[in-house]
């Protein structure tokens, strides 16, 4: 699956029905659904809400890996912002000191089982992968 | 699709898809609670960072005023980001087969 997407939280209803139909047609175990949804929403809400500088749509892309499924996220026109570098949420704080930003990409890092960043010539490519458990196999 | 309202009871029936798309929707609904409150979410198949950042707002607010959220009916797979997020510490949280 390669499309691409408006730059508005409206598109992640376009994007979870698209990944859907990727998960139907290429037998990707539903058991990843959740943690792929959450993590293509959050990354793609990154996006839009920081990367103002750029009125380019947003390409993502799909593909089936063994036991799971690969999935990028490319940006054009941007500054580099590395989600792999962030992420730091103290979970652990009490209530009076939680603030609803940052849970996002901490939620990505834990999520997925790969995440790699790639940043070439004003271009920014996050790719995760999620795998099924070898248990679950 | 995401849905918010009161049931005969009381409580707020939160179903769908909680995301940053719907998240303003829900923060509306849920800006109306003064006091404490209940919310089923059995019919509720997602939730992103940006609908935990409308529970936890409200939760701020009404513990202000000792109220809280209360969160039931809450299927593994939410209740799984709940625990991520750090959120079984904050909130009374019930999950479905509890």
């Amino acid at each position: 699956m390669r499309k691409r997407y408006k730059r508005s939280f409206e598109e992640i209803q376009k994007i979870v029905a698209d990944t859907e139909q990727f998960f139907a047609q290429d037998n990707i175990d539903e058991s990843l659904r959740m943690k792929v949804d959450l993590s293509l929403e959050e990354l793609f809400v990154n996006m839009v809400t920081y990367n103002t500088e750029t009125i380019c749509e947003i390409l993502i892309e799909m593909k089936p890996i063994d036991n799971g499924i690969e999935v990028s996220l490319t940006d054009h026109d941007v500054n580099r912002f590395d989600p792999t570098a962030s992420g730091q949420v103290d979970v652990d704080a009490p209530l009076a000191d939680r603030t609803p930003g940052g849970l996002g990409l901490y939620l990505v890092l834990k999520m997925a089982d790969s995440i790699n960043y790639e940043y070439h010539g004003r271009t920014s490519k996050i790719t995760f992968t999620n795998k099924v458990a070898e248990a679950d196999v | 699709m995401f849905d918010i309202d009161f049931n005969n009871s009381g409580a707020v029936v939160v179903s769908g898809r909680l995301d940053a798309a719907q998240a303003p929707k829900a923060q509306e609904f849920l800006d109306r609670v003064l006091d404490e409150c209940i919310v089923d979410m059995s019919a509720l198949e997602y939730i992103s960072s940006a609908g935990l950042g409308v529970l936890l707002k409200t939760h701020k607010r009404l513990m202000v005023n000792a109220s809280q959220l209360r969160l039931i009916n809450v299927n593994s797979h939410i209740n799984d980001i709940f625990r991520y997020s750090g959120f079984d510490k904050l909130f009374i949280i019930d999950t479905a087969s509890s």
